[in-house]
Order: C-alpha cells, then structure tokens, then sequence
C-alpha cells in the first residue's frame, strides 16, 4: 500500500468509528443540554440497545432473513424500546435528584450505569453473544483502498439519523422547547413550556440513537456483550466535550474528530496503536486549554 | 441542599455534632480497629487493611472534592504515582522504602501542578473529562513504559524496615494503616478549620464572591490539588510495600470511580461520612461474595438506593 | 454505631464461613465471576470432580476432602483478598490461578502462609520470579509457547510477523517473548500492536498491518478480542496466516469470529477432546455439569490429583512435605506427565497446534 493508499484506508476507518462515537456523543451532549447531567449511564445504553438488537434480530431473522433487512428492523424496534428504558431511567433515578448536589445527580447516573452492566451480565453470564447477522463481505476496491458496503451503509445511516436529528432540533416545537431549555430552564417554565415531557423526549431520543448505534455495533462487528458501553461511553464523552458538550452539531464534530485522531494515531510512527488514546487525551487537554468550552461551545456563566 | 428525609437515622448521626461525644466516638473507633484483628483473624484483617486504604484515598479526594468543590474523575493517578515512584527507587535502584517517602511525596505535587495548572479555569464538568483524561494517559503511559514494567508492572518490592522491625505480615500492615488513617484523619480535620478550609469553602459556595474578597481563586484550587495528590501517593506508596507487587490494572478509571463514590456515597465534606463511604465501597462487596455473580448487581442496586433516599450522602454536612 | 455493626457483621459473616468440619480443605483459586467467570468455572468444576473420585475412593490420608472457592476476578487487588480468604480457611493446598496478573500478588500469601500452590492455567514467565518456592506450574510456561509459535511460523515459511497484544500482563509478555526470538533468529515484526480489550473498533490496526504487510499476525490474548480481530482482519481481505496464543483457544472465539476463524492456528496446552486417556473424564465432567469440560479443565483436574497424590506421598499435611512430595513429583496425568524443573515449572512442553475446522479446533498435524 502506497502512503496515499494508507491515509485514505485510515480516513475511511476513522469516518466509521466516528460515526458510532457521534451517535453516542449526541445523546450526552442532548441530555447534558437539557438536565446538565454527565449521564454515564449512557454507554451502558448503548450496550441494553445492542442486546435488545440481538434478542429482536433472532426472532425476526428466520423470517426476513439476517441481513441488512434483518437489522433496519432490530434497529428500529431497539430504538423504540431502549427510547423508553431511557425515560423511565430519567424518571427513576434523576427526576428525584434534581434539586440534590449535582456530584450526587453524577454517582446515581454511576449507580444506574452498574446496574445496567451487572443486570446484563448476570443475564448472560459475562457470555460474548454472536449476534447472528449475516452481511456479506461485498465491497468497492479502489485500488488497494477498500470500502465495504457495510462501512457505507453504517456510515449513511448515521448521518441520516443525525440529519434527521437536526431537522428536529431546529424545525419542531419540541425541538425549539429543548434548545430554550438548555438556556434556561426556569423561564421555559414560566413561559408555559412542559418541561417535565421536553426533558422526557429528549432522553427517548438521546437512548433512542445510542440503542440505534449499538444494534448497529453488534451487527456490524458480529457479537454483544456486557461491557461493550464502557470505552465507547468514555469516548463519546470525550468527543462531546471536544466538540462543546451541549453542543449538537459539537458532538457530531466531536465524535468524527476522535475517531480520526485514533484512527490516525495508530498508524503515525512513535504513537502507534500503544500510544494512540494517550493522543487522543493529549488533544482533547489541548483542546480545552486553548478553547476551554469546546470546539462549538457557547461560552455561558457558571453556576452552582 | 435537599432534605434528607430518614429521620431516626438523622437524629443518630446528630448526636454526634457535640464534641465530646465526636471524641469519645473516635476514641472507641480507634479502640475497635486496635483489636480488630486479634478477634477477626487474618481474612478480615486483609479486608480492613484494604478498607483503611480507602479510607486514606477517600479522606484525600474529599479534599479536592468535598473541600474545595472540584470534580476529579482521574484520581487513581496520584494513588500510581506514589506505587510507582516507590516501586521504582525501591526495587529498581535499591533505595530504602523510608528515603524514597519524599521523593513520592514530591512527585504528586509536581503531579498535582501538572494536571491541576491548565485545568483550574475550566468549568467543573469540563474538569471531568479532564481529570479523567490524566488518569487515563498516566495509567497508558505505565502500561507502554519499560521502567514501570509495562503491563506486567513491578513485583518483588521489598517490605520496609522500621527501627530494626520488618513490617511483614499482613497484621503489621494493618496497623500502619490504621495509623496512617488516623493521620489522614487528623490532617483532614486541621485542613477543614485553617484558613485555607475556609478559602474553600468560599470558593466553593461563590467563586466570584471569593475572587472579589481576595483569595487567589486558582491558587486556593491548586493546593486542594496539591494535598489531594500528596493524599492520593502517600497511599500509594504503602499500597505498594504491602501488595509487593503494582501493576496499572490498579489505576484503572474505575478505581478513581470507587474512591469517588466513597467520598459522596458517605457524604462528601464530612469526614466521618468519608470514612463510612470508604468501609461501605469495600466491605459491602466481600460481605455479599457469597452470592457469586449477583454480588455486584446488589451493590450496584444498593448503591442506588442509597443515593434516591439520601441524595446528600448517608452522612452528610448539615443544611444551612 | 455504624461501624461497629460493619465490624459484627463481619465477624459473623467470618464465623459462617470459618472450620466447621473435620475434613481437609482445599483451595481454588479461579475467575469464578467476570470477564473470564468461564474459564474460572470450569477450572472450579474440573477439581471438584476430581475431589468426589479422591474421595469416593477413600479421600487422603483417610481424610475427606472438601473444597474452597477464592475467587479473583481476574484482578490482582481481589486476588489478594481471595487468596488472604483461602489462607484464612485452612486449606492444606492451593489449586487453580488462571489470570498470570492476578495470580502474581497471590504467590507471597500463599508463600507466607507456607501453603503449597498447584497453578494449572497461569503461566507468565513473570510468575517464575515471584515464585516463593511452594508453587508449581503444570501449564507450560510462556517461553514453551514462544518456541512452539517460532517452530510453526518457520515451517510455514514465514519471514514477517505482525504481532497483537492486548496491554495486559500475559499477552505483552508472551508478545514481547515473540519479538524477541523472532528477531533474534532473523525475521523481521513489521507490526507490534495494542489492541485496548473491549475496542470492539480494530480497523485501524488491520489497517497498519495490512499496509505492513506481513506473512502471519499472531495475536497473543484472549478469545473475546481475537475473534473481533480475525474478522476485521479477514473482512479487509488480510490473506495470510492468523494465529492465536493460548488465551484464545476457546470454541467461543468461533461464535465471534464466525466463518472468518476456519484455518485459524492456535497454539494451546492440550485441550480435553484431543487428549487419549481423557475420554472418562469428558463423560464424566459432561454428566456431572451438563456440558464438555473446557480448554482448562484437564490441567485443572491433574493439579487437584497431583495434589492429593503428593499429601499421600508425604504422609502428613505438613506444608514442607507436601512441598518435596511435589518437587519429586512424576505423576501420569490426563494430559501428559508431570515431572518439574529446578525452577518448579513443567519439565516438558506441553504445546500442541490446533487449526480451525468446520466451527471449532481440530489438530493441526
């Protein structure tokens, strides 16, 4: 492989992951709009939508079969359902917390995130699951470049749920309401906003695009288990705040951003795939030093 | 600040906010942990020493946490630097465990200085990711390095000397924990009551306010940083001494999330709180290890529960 | 007080499980929950068996036996506590150990404790050191693997090799091993990589190697990671020889890698289905836990009868017996001969190469 061939290949490998990373990154960053909660319960999100994927797909392939079809349909059912685990989180372990100490709102989102993790591992026995999708190795050959039409499927479907996304942020009334939120609350509430049913339809779609992305993970990369959410949850969350967490289009960029950087990482000599997170740590320290809210990040008044 | 809602259990812990009974409970600790092991035997003994260790870490993050209000994800890193700068002089250049205390003690500050310089002006869940950050790169860096000895890290490192006695056993270990947490203990107290406690507490409830009084805002921020990191390689250094062996699967992110949820499960500000967050997080799992694989998903329930019922910590700094 | 009901409960807790019979205890120390909790049950499942036979057939020294469970999670901190807990319980003998990095902090409890340690999985060359002298390795060590590997790699011809590790204490041990002799006899490792457990995403080190070039990868770690890696590595249209330590000789790493792992080579100590006198102990092992015992089981089954064996042998349970009775060892197990070397580790290799085929391990030769 020549270098151009290399770089192109690692450009391609690090749109991929990025875009897993920004679906994720887009539910803290949404979430974190709204409620100023760091839910790091939301990786674990991921890894229920994964497993919910898994449990659709097995059910459903004998009957359209388990390839790309198979999947849309685990994906859309995952979304729906994790959508609602994700309200009935925010309303079991955050609505009562929303007047205690913030750090206490961190160590319940914590909490919920061991539970997840356990629950699903008692369930399985830490057993990795193959998921059982059939995708067929097809692909384009440029040269020695190759990109599979699984990496252009996965890579259009994200961008169509972000754009979709988007679409609903800037052009509906709930959309409008979650962005006033974000800026403040209390006067949304005044206002007449329904803020308790904002907050609650962002976290449907926050989970909603993490379940679409671990469905997607476990098909794509062939199995599920238990702790798939833990680094993916820590990478999102770093690609949200290297984007400007509460920012939308911040997390997006976030997310592609880190995915790249990794991607490149690994492959630069004397950072290598050894060195490459402590990289990634190194750009997202700079980041902040230089532009301490982010990427996209409005600049806001903090208070406690 | 919410209102913790069990009352019985309020009244318990409030009977110790007159100081003679504070004492004459802490006299009676100090008392129990003293014969503890005659009485428990040397499993118990183990699992003590590890909750005193905790106990250490906790009262050290609760510093920069509960003291001076700041976030920090990536605490486990001064708990490595102390193992390793340890690790390091003792077995690989031959240095007494005693002569090597300063140079841990003084690696953390520069560790301390380094992490918590850029950071200080962020806001606080940017210092999330930040502290989380240095962890992680700390731990990688272990990992990938030949002095450290990579993943496999270091083993063999020698029990200190103390006055011609070998601290050996895991008794003798017990006890120097049980003074090291005594001393920790003591510090935090001093800590709380000085003039810079008091710097915190301003920067903590109104950073502006306090900036407007003249406190050096970032200068108060970095010493929390500085004694917490001293805390955090303190504990460390004797961590390692007493294990023999170190290796970076001990300062993983989780661990920093375990002395974190010890510090706020407990009740963060409040020592005594602390130091019953820091048994809790490890007693609680070796207590349910009999229940195999649902031993973690109770504690992961528990913990939750604890924290719907009493968002503050199970004892925390009375309301104002 | 809050604490002193900790404490109380602890002592109780403590009292439940402290000597209530008269038999002799044994130790097992394994994974029994966690990422590797599968392993570790198997381990678990393999003494026991051997256990019910010792004792069906009259137990030691006209003792019972009975078991102890330590589990360390595959984490050095709790392998402390599981090991202080089976010290604690007075055990006459330890058997298990299957995470090298939790098995090293466990060598100077046992040490101290004067109790001998029979380890039937782990087998870091970094044990050896730490090793107080009543601990004896029936798995063969790293260093066998490596020669094993160096033997294949060679017979088929290959000059290059990418080597993958995953960052913990055995795969980097047995990778940088590899690096070492491989180099040293004149080959070239183009690619030396980390892949972080749990990434899931490994496109960018296919991509490195592919760009490398090399004529084998060998992965060094576990099954979970490896599967994901093989079928990154064959989805990208990698065409040379894949081959795996034994940390992935597990038939799971044919669920996760799918159709990708057939012609995977795995170097591994002898797996049960391939072992001639082990065909009682599969029937028996299934019957009694209702599925084939896996790729540690045997071993773990030899240490607990080698054990047994040398407390007959030693005529008593003083520790400094047992621990000659095993140092003199020769004893016929399922899967080989027992004999050590001066540094308490097998005397003899115990590595085979195995080669996917059709869903799950074959014999290679």
């Amino acid at each position: 492989m020549s270098v151009f061939d290399i770089f192109l290949q690692q450009l391609v490998n690090g749109l991929v992951l990025g875009s897993f990373y920004a679906l994720v990154a887009l539910g803290y960053t949404m979430i974190y709009g709204v409620v100023k909660l760091l839910n790091f319960a939301h990786g674990d999100v991921y890894m229920v939508g994964g497993f919910v994927g898994f449990l659709v797909l097995s059910v459903v392939a004998p009957m359209v079969g388990p390839g790309w079809t198979g999947v849309a349909v685990s994906m859309v059912v995952a979304m729906i359902a994790v959508g609602f685990l994700g309200v009935v989180i925010q309303r079991v372990a955050y609505q009562p917390m929303l007047n205690a100490p913030r750090l206490s709102i961190l160590i319940t989102a914590l909490a919920v995130s061991l539970v997840l993790q356990n629950g699903v591992l008692t369930l399985t026995h830490g057993q990795y699951q193959p998921m059982g999708a059939d995708l067929g190795f097809g692909g384009v050959n440029l040269g020695l470049l190759f990109i599979s039409y699984n990496q252009m499927i996965l890579v259009g479907t994200a961008a169509a749920l972000m754009i979709a996304l988007e679409l609903f942020v800037s052009r509906t009334q709930y959309g409008r309401a979650m962005r006033a939120i974000s800026i403040d609350k209390d006067m949304c509430r005044l206002m007449g906003i329904n803020v308790t049913a904002v907050i609650a339809v962002t976290f449907f779609i926050g989970s909603a695009l993490a379940a679409a992305a671990g469905t997607m993970a476990g098909a794509y990369y062939g199995s599920v288990w238990y702790f798939m959410g833990f680094l993916i949850g820590i990478k999102a969350f770093t690609a949200a705040v290297i984007g400007g967490i509460g920012s939308i289009p911040g997390a997006m960029l976030g997310g592609l951003i880190l995915g790249l950087l990794e991607s490149f990482g690994t492959q630069i000599p004397g950072i290598g795939s050894e060195w490459k997170d402590v990289f990634s740590f190194a750009v997202l320290i700079l980041v902040l030093v230089l532009k301490p809210t982010g990427l996209l990040g409005k600049s806001e008044q903090e208070r406690m | 600040m919410a209102q913790p809602r069990s009352n019985a259990f309020n009244n318990i812990i409030a009977q110790f906010d007159e100081p003679w009974k504070r004492y004459a409970a802490f006299a009676v600790i100090v008392a129990l942990l003293l014969i503890a092991p005659i009485s428990l035997g040397p499993y118990a003994t183990v699992i003590l020493t590890n909750a005193l260790l905790y106990v250490v870490l906790a009262l050290g993050l609760n510093v920069v946490v509960g003291y001076a209000g700041l976030l920090d994800l990536g605490y486990a890193a001064f708990f490595a630097v102390g193992a390793y700068t340890v690790g390091i002089l003792t077995h690989t250049f031959g240095l007494d465990f005693w002569l090597t205390l300063p140079f841990a003690v003084g690696a953390a500050m520069i560790a301390g200085v380094i992490i918590g310089t850029p950071t200080l002006r962020l806001r606080s869940d940017y210092l999330a990711i930040v502290t989380l950050g240095f962890g992680e790169i700390v731990r990688f860096s272990a990992r990938n390095m030949e002095i450290t000895g990579g993943a496999s890290g270091i083993s063999g490192i020698q029990q200190p000397w103390l006055f011609g006695w070998h601290i050996n056993t895991p008794f003798e270990f017990y006890y120097v924990f049980v003074v090291l947490a005594i001393i920790a203990v003591i510090v935090s107290v001093r800590l709380q009551h000085s003039r810079l406690g008091r710097a915190w507490l301003y920067v903590r409830h109104d950073e502006d306010a306090a900036e407007a009084m003249g406190i050096d805002t970032v200068r108060v921020k970095l010493a929390a940083y500085v004694i917490g990191a001293i805390f955090g390689s303190i504990s460390g250094a004797f961590f390692a001494v007493n294990l023999g062996a170190i290796s970076p699967e001990s300062f993983s992110f989780q661990q920093s999330v375990l002395i974190l949820m010890a510090v706020i499960l407990g009740g963060m500000g409040k020592i005594p709180g602390v130091i019953l967050g820091a048994f809790i997080v490890v007693l609680a799992p070796e207590l349910l290890r009999d229940l195999g694989e649902y031993r973690l998903l109770l504690f992961a329930v528990g913990l939750l529960l604890i924290m719907l019922f009493r968002p503050s910590g199970i004892w925390p700094v009375r309301g104002k | 007080m809050k604490l002193t009901t900790l404490l109380a409960t602890t002592a109780i807790a403590m009292a439940l499980a402290g000597p209530a019979y008269a038999e002799m205890k044994i130790g097992i120390l394994a994974p029994t929950t966690g990422s590797e909790a599968t392993y570790g049950q198997d381990m678990a499942n393999a003494v026991n068996l051997a256990i019910s036979e010792i004792n069906a057939a009259g137990g030691v020294l006209g003792e019972q036996l009975s078991s102890v469970i330590g589990d360390d999670g595959c984490d050095p901190q709790q392998a402390v506590n599981a090991a202080s807990k089976l010290a604690s319980s007075d055990v006459v003998g330890v058997v298990g150990g299957y995470c090298s990095g939790a098995t090293v902090p466990t060598l100077k409890i046992f040490g101290d404790a004067s109790i001998p340690f029979v380890i039937t999985g782990a087998n870091s060359t970094k044990l050896i050191p730490a090793n107080p002298g009543n601990a004896f390795m029936i798995n063969s060590t790293g260093n066998d693997q490596v020669a094993k590997a160096i033997e294949y790699f060679n017979s088929v011809g290959a000059k290059s090799l990418a080597i993958v590790n995953q960052g913990d204490a055995y795969s980097q041990d047995l990778a940088d091993l590899t690096k070492k002799d491989w180099e040293a006899a004149g080959n070239t490792v183009p690619a030396f990589e980390v892949a972080n457990k749990g990434e899931q995403d490994y496109s960018a080190i296919v991509t490195a190697i592919r760009s490398a070039n090399p004529d084998a990868v060998f992965w060094t770690a576990y099954y979970a990671d490896g599967g994901l890696l093989i079928r990154q590595l064959r989805q990208a249209g990698y065409q040379g020889t894949i081959a795996v330590g034994d940390g992935s000789n597990s038939p799971e790493l044919f669920g996760i890698a799918g159709s990708a792992a057939e012609g995977v080579i795995g170097f591994s100590n002898p797996i049960a289905e391939f072992l001639p006198g082990a065909k009682d102990f599969i029937a028996d092992y299934t019957a009694a836990n209702g599925s084939p015992p896996g790729p540690y089981a045997p071993l773990a089954y030899d240490g607990m009868h080698l054990l047994a064996t040398a407390i007959e042998a030693a005529g008593s349970t003083d520790p400094a017996a047992i621990n000659a009775a095993l140092m003199d060892a020769d004893y016929p197990g399922i899967a080989g001969q027992i004999t050590f070397t001066p540094e308490n580790t097998l005397a003899r290799s115990n590595f085979v190469v195995l080669k996917g085929n059709g869903g799950k391990w074959g014999l290679a030769q």
